[in-house]
């Protein structure tokens, strides 16, 4: 059983939009990739299996688009507008990820929309929304990062600030756009209708920084990037024997410091003024300087396990290789295989962020090739003739 | 706009029982409190302040809210707890398997007094597996996830994020799974438990570069400020005018290329051979970046951001928390709440000191007819405990009165009268 079985999901998007159609395909409901003729252009961007780039083989575009459904639409000829009301009319959801006003131009706003389905709902995912003074500004998941004020805080003080790994300005958009389409859906039976949602990956970055707005707004002015100094002061990263490690002062402190001691190295920190964390936090530098010295001499392992028998949040700073082995991730399911059998061989896939257990997160499908479900979808559900399927692929329709 | 001339939200009719601390499940549950729904928390007597609790780090977490003291360690107090379960429909916490469980708060146990219940628990590596009792924090599993190593400039030390990214991942993840639950519950009739480990919220989104690894074994590397979607020369984050002012500037197009020409006034380094194409551009991008630098070092990071966007590049200043607050976009939009801390020279809301405005941080999403809003700033410790247990359970004052006397329930003014009498 899935959450989401029954739901029709039409996904109209771009990079900034396909991870919130995947979480809807990946928990049970059906999405429906539309693609332009000439295919997304995600497919033609790397990296590609085997490094051969064709666009079959995009792990930029597999990511994304898992247990999706894939068609192709000319969105820019009157004709693919025809259809693609005809698919809207069916359908629950419409995410999409153009620039304010493109739908609109071509016929498909919310306006138009709900004239064809009322209980709709059409979730927008753009750089900064659909309304204000920088609407039409022009962005990336760089410069959304930037703006959100997420790249403020990441990185040494004497180097520049730093760019996340992973499209996280989109990865946040995608999230709170999955939220917000829920919420459309679970109130379309009592308001009878849908609703537009509006989501600008701007402010997504800005509501997934925990701490340097609430710091301004209460008067405790900018608080800048320290490294890999935690603005708590309760984390930083040690070089050990063989890498780095996370340290972290929260935790059962008097073990951590029998543990220190039994080496040594415990310098100062029997003193009792350690054992508030208020004095910990304010004197963090010297702690950590002490803690590095201890650490230096250990293997990263030795380090994580042995603080994690004593109740100490300590962690590897290892590089995202190691989740592949990673003997909690494997055991939970983590990562499934599906088949790809045009190519004869299966792909790895990383799994979902939630572990649901009566409707269990999984991949339904491989992504789709381009143009795959367009006699499946346009011939038998919305049943057109096969002339007229010719007809539509002569005209660069579909 | 007051609370009553607003509209009605998404959520309204839905009550949780919010058992979680620090970060991560707090954040999964303000998301749902600011669209209507009702959220009772659960709190301890002893729970440390960090700094107001109204508004800042702590407001912001658990904005709409309401805070009720209960000792769970007093049978009474996890027969009230049990009682506010068998009227939710949604119980949240962010314990080890162990806590819920001893409390009878379980998810086998809820069932038994609210069949259709969504129970979520949100620890750091889950209920099952062989680390599942490891501890952990946002910082923690960032590290172990691979983000901390390769956020660095290439050659340079680890930095990674300098908050805790991942306890909004698993906070957005867990608003997400109340939803879905809901959705789920709406279409059969069954609740569930969902077992929601942050190790594995943070993990799902590292990306086509996990896709990589995991097919084509291909090393991880550090990523420094390069672009990681379409190809893109120049992209970085470039020092501008004044102290620590930067902009992020992304160049994907050839079209775009000569856009940003034709802004530095097309001097003669930019026809060289060896920036005509992209290919070229992105070989030789550390050269490139000296260029660029060199030109937004003369400009204000706005006036690099405003004359590359009239040109129509993707240009953004490195906002701090000055600019966000002032940033022009997030204004106009409604980002910011501000909650007022006093009416008519009275004060409206207690434990704000001075007579500022709260802000705290909005939706950053809209719905057109539902929209989402802040109701109230964070509460006091226990600020609810009596409004609450009258409302659902109608106590008398006599009842409200012996739990006190009892210590199984508090309310904020006998904490506050408490702490104040021991300093």
């Amino acid at each position: 059983m899935t959450a989401l079985a029954g739901l029709r999901i039409l996904d109209l998007t771009d990079l900034k939009g396909a991870m919130c159609a995947k979480l809807f395909g990946d928990m049970g409901a059906d999405v429906i990739k539309i693609e332009p003729p000439a295919g997304d252009a995600t497919r033609r961007i790397g990296p590609f299996l085997d490094d051969q780039p064709h666009p079959e083989r995009s792990l930029l575009f597999w990511f994304y688009n898992t247990s999706k459904r894939g068609i192709t639409l000319d969105l820019n000829q009157p004709a693919g507008q025809e259809l693609a009301k005809q698919l809207a009319a069916k359908a629950d959801v419409l995410v999409e990820s153009a620039a304010p006003g493109t739908l609109a131009q071509l016929g498909l706003g919310y306006d138009e929309l709900k004239q064809i389905n009322p209980n709709l709902v059409l979730t927008s995912i753009t750089p900064f929304g659909q309304t204000g003074p920088y609407r039409s500004y022009r962005s990336s998941d760089m410069v959304a990062e930037a703006l959100g004020g997420m790249i403020w805080t990441n990185g040494f003080p004497d180097e520049p600030p730093l760019h996340a790994m992973g499209l996280q300005a989109y990865h946040s958009a995608a999230f709170f756009a999955a939220i917000g389409t829920l919420l459309a859906l679970l109130t379309r039976d009592s308001l009878g209708e849908g609703q537009w949602v509006d989501v600008s990956i701007q402010e997504a970055v800005a509501g997934a920084v925990e701490h340097i707005a609430p710091f301004y707004h209460q008067g405790l002015g900018i608080e800048s990037r320290r490294g890999s100094l935690h603005w708590s002061r309760y984390f930083r990263v040690a070089r050990c024997r063989d890498g780095y490690v996370m340290h972290c002062s929260l935790g059962d402190w008097t073990s951590l410091v029998e543990w220190v001691k039994g080496d040594g190295k415990a310098q100062d920190l029997e003193d009792t003024r350690w054992e508030d964390l208020v004095y910990r936090r304010e004197h963090a530098e010297h702690l950590f300087d002490i803690l590095d010295d201890w650490a230096k001499d250990y293997s990263v392992a030795e380090l994580m396990e042995g603080a994690q028998l004593r109740r100490i949040p300590y962690a590897m700073v290892r590089p995202p290789e190691a989740l592949v082995d990673d003997p909690q991730l494997n055991d939970r399911g983590f990562f499934s295989t599906i088949e790809h059998p045009e190519l004869g061989r299966t792909v790895r896939y990383p799994g979902g962020p939630i572990h649901f257990t009566a409707t269990p997160w999984r991949i339904a499908r491989r992504p789709p090739l381009l143009g795959e479900h367009n006699t499946e979808v346009y011939g038998n559900e919305l049943g057109l003739e096969a002339d007229r399927l010719s007809a539509l692929k002569q005209a660069g329709v579909i | 706009m007051a609370p009553s001339q607003k509209s009605r939200r998404a959520l309204e009719g839905i009550r949780i029982l919010d058992f979680t601390w620090v970060v991560a499940g707090p954040v999964a549950v303000r998301i749902l409190a600011d669209q209507g729904a009702e959220v009772i928390k659960i709190e301890r007597r002893d729970t440390l302040d960090l700094g107001t609790r109204r508004g800042g780090f702590s407001g912001n977490l658990h904005r709409g809210k309401e805070s009720t003291v209960v000792n769970m360690a007093d049978p009474r107090g996890i027969e009230i707890a049990q009682k506010l379960a068998a009227i939710s429909d949604v119980v949240v916490d962010n314990f080890s398997a162990r806590v819920m469980r001893n409390w009878g708060l379980d998810y086998d146990s809820l069932k038994k007094i609210k069949p259709d219940i969504i129970a979520v628990s949100m620890s750091g590596f889950g209920h099952t597996g062989p680390h599942k009792d490891y501890v952990s924090y946002g910082p923690t599993l960032q590290a172990l996830s691979g983000y901390t190593l390769q956020m660095r400039h290439p050659g340079h030390e680890p930095a990674g994020w300098g908050y805790s990214y991942a306890d909004m991942t698993g906070g957005y993840s867990g608003a997400l799974a109340v939803l879905m639950a809901l959705w789920h519950r709406k279409q059969t009739g069954q609740g569930q438990f969902v077992d929601l480990a942050q190790f594995e919220a943070i993990s799902s989104l590292v990306g086509p570069g996990l896709l990589d690894i995991l097919n084509n074994q291909t090393p991880s590397e550090p990523v420094g400020n390069r672009s990681q979607e379409a190809p893109a020369a120049p992209h970085g984050v470039y020092r501008c005018k004044g102290d620590d002012r930067w902009c992020a500037v992304a160049v994907f197009t050839d079209a775009e290329w000569q856009s940003l020409c034709r802004v530095l006034g097309q001097p003669a380094w930019t026809r060289e051979a060896r920036f005509a194409s992209l290919a070229d551009r992105l070989q030789h991008q550390d050269a490139l970046d000296g260029y660029i630098e060199a030109w937004t070092q003369q400009h204000t990071a706005e006036e690099v951001m405003s004359c590359l966007q009239e040109a129509g590049i993707a240009a953004g200043v490195v906002a701090n928390g000055e600019d966000l607050d002032r940033d022009p976009q997030l204004r106009a939009r409604g980002y910011w709440a501000q909650l007022p801390a006093q009416e008519n020279g009275k004060p409206v809301l207690s434990g704000v000191e001075g007579t500022e405005d709260i802000i705290l941080d909005g939706p950053p999403f809209k719905l057109s007819k539902t929209p989402g809003h802040v109701a109230a700033p964070g509460p006091l410790l226990g600020e609810h405990t009596d409004s609450v247990l009258r409302r659902l359970f109608n106590y008398s004052d006599q009842q409200i009165a012996h739990l006190k006397a009892e210590r199984v329930i508090a309310s904020h003014a006998e904490i506050h009268a408490e702490r104040s009498a021991q300093d």
